[in-house]
């Protein structure tokens, strides 16, 4: 579903984000990522929305290289992931209907389509009863639940959600995670970022550690650890996945 | 189409979201427009009323009583031969009372004064000119000395009388008028750029975590900037209408009232000949103005 093969990002100012770094996730994969503030998570989101544009190597998501992909092609490359953010990034003057409609809008759906999909959207996150509230009339928890909703009703094969608890307390943030693994469940492709150790160890599912741009830990059931030089050391050999983890 | 009323949509509503900075920069837009059709209807005014001051006046040519119809002939196409000519009309003596009887028709004693068998009125000739200031080769013409022979002495020839430095000033007049109209206008849409410039620059900066959000769940490109471009030119349509409206009630209300001065007769006919034609000319630079500062300001503002 997702393959960056050695893929290295410099940024103008002559940063390196990513250095040679290598992923595969299946499709219906639960995958975690974890790293420390400036390891390379977000480079590696917005090389996946085409936000930036990698330095070299190769990225393959669904299918579609991305090398070939012209700035024409951007916004149908975004249609096909959705995204979550910490902070919602919702349109604060809307409601909450018209904001998970907004996203089939730009799409260009129609009205009709438009009108059947949002309140069955909503009602997956929990929210029917909440369709025409504004943004700030609800919770964290709940303006993430539109976020989530806006992100799937185009119904993406892959839903990043980029620290979507990091604005919420333990009770939401747990609730959102539920939310994202019924989601995979349902066979979406879920990439997860998140500084929340509990959240991590509690998920065993797949957890990639980055830092400095590389991958130093990929484990099958894995927990959260930030890197040292002394697992540093045990990660380019690990033993959980058997799998090359640079 | 779909896409297009949606972005027609999101710039209306951006239009009344921001209704003081759609005010401002449609109250100059209308400005602009007005001062360009104000321009323009002076412009076309004043050609016409010049036009008229100058088919007016033709060199007036007084004979003598004693010239014969050959001499007449010959002098008269001489006269035709200059190229500044453009017609020379011969008047009789007979032609000349006639004119004065119908001139002084209301005062019995000027009347009397002249009489069919004393008819002290000279035979002439009335030239026309192409360019009333460039009467030199004429009056070369006249002030040959065959010619001069012919001309009856007690009335000389008018051209070289007051009234051409009355039309040069006339003339003078109008042209810095119509320079006064066009240096407004450029002025004025050079104002309105700027200020629709910045009004949409504002609007990019308030809406930046939309057009973030935009991008985000994949909106095109134009889908984006469609919004912008849809305002800037419902500025320039909405003035178009105020500045049409203000402009037709200018020159209808004010027009008459200038009939004596000037010739607006041509421009007012014009004008209610052709309403629709006016307001889609200025909607049309009203949407040409708008869209430009929006492309403008997109350009520089909005990275998509």
């Amino acid at each position: 579903m997702i393959l960056f093969d050695r893929v290295t990002k410099v940024y103008p100012n002559q940063s390196i984000a990513l250095s040679g770094l290598n992923l595969h996730i299946q499709p219906k994969e639960f995958v975690t990522i974890v790293g420390s503030s400036g390891a390379g998570k977000s480079t590696l989101i917005k090389l996946l929305t085409r936000e930036e544009i990698h330095t070299s190597g190769k990225i393959i998501v669904g299918g579609l290289d991305y090398d070939t992909i012209t700035p024409r092609d951007v916004p149908l490359v975004r249609r096909r992931i959705g995204v979550v953010f910490q902070d919602f990034k919702l349109l604060p003057n809307r409601r909450v209907g018209e904001n998970v409609a907004f996203a089939l809008e730009v799409s260009g759906a129609r009205g009709r389509e438009i009108k059947r999909a949002v309140p069955k959207m909503l009602q997956l996150v929990g929210l029917a009863a909440k369709e025409h509230s504004f943004p700030e009339e609800l919770s964290g928890g709940e303006r993430q639940r539109v976020a989530i909703a806006r992100a799937l009703i185009r119904q993406p094969k892959i839903l990043i959600a980029d620290e979507p608890t990091g604005n919420l307390d333990p009770k939401n943030a747990w609730e959102i995670i539920e939310l994202l693994l019924k989601i995979n469940r349902f066979g979406t492709t879920v990439l997860l970022t998140t500084h929340n150790k509990e959240i991590v160890n509690a998920l065993k599912r797949r957890v990639i550690t980055i830092n400095r741009g590389r991958i130093v830990r990929d484990d099958e059931q894995g927990r959260y650890t930030l890197e040292t030089p002394s697992n540093l050391k045990g990660a380019s050999t690990s033993p959980a996945t058997g799998k090359e983890a640079k | 189409m779909l896409q297009f009323w949606r972005i027609i949509q999101a710039g209306s509503r951006n239009f009344l979201r921001n209704m003081w900075l759609s005010t401002a920069a449609t109250a100059v837009m209308t400005v602009t427009l007005t001062i360009v059709v104000i321009s323009f209807i002076s412009n076309s005014a004043l050609t016409s009323t010049i036009k008229g001051v100058t088919d007016k006046i033709d060199v007036s040519i007084f004979l003598s009583d004693s010239v014969t119809p050959q001499q007449r002939d010959a002098f008269k196409a001489k006269l035709e031969s200059d190229s500044n000519v453009t017609s020379v009309s011969y008047k009789s003596k007979a032609d000349a009372l006639a004119d004065y009887r119908r001139q002084n028709a209301g005062d019995q004693k000027l009347l009397e004064a002249i009489s069919e068998t004393d008819n002290p009125l000279p035979a002439s000739f009335q030239i026309k000119t192409r360019d009333p200031n460039k009467l030199d080769s004429v009056t070369a013409i006249v002030n040959q000395p065959d010619n001069k022979a012919l001309l009856d002495p007690t009335s000389p020839p008018t051209y070289s009388g007051n009234r051409k430095t009355t039309i040069d000033r006339i003339v003078r007049f109008s042209n810095f008028f119509k320079t006064t109209g066009l240096v407004l206008s450029i002025i004025f849409v050079i104002i309105s750029t700027l200020i629709i410039f910045n009004t949409i620059r504002m609007a990019i900066f308030t809406r930046r975590d939309e057009i973030e959000i935009m991008k985000l769940v994949g909106a095109t490109k134009w889908f984006i900037r469609g919004p912008f471009l849809f305002e800037a030119a419902l500025y320039g349509i909405i003035a178009a209408l105020i500045a049409a409206a203000l402009s037709f009630t200018l020159l209808l209300g004010g027009g008459p009232k200038l009939g004596s001065y000037i010739d607006v007769q041509s421009t007012i006919a014009f004008f209610r000949s052709y309403p629709v034609l006016i307001v889609l000319g200025e909607m049309i630079i009203g949407i040409i103005i708008g869209t430009f500062s929006s492309l403008m300001a997109m350009s520089r503002y909005l990275k998509l």
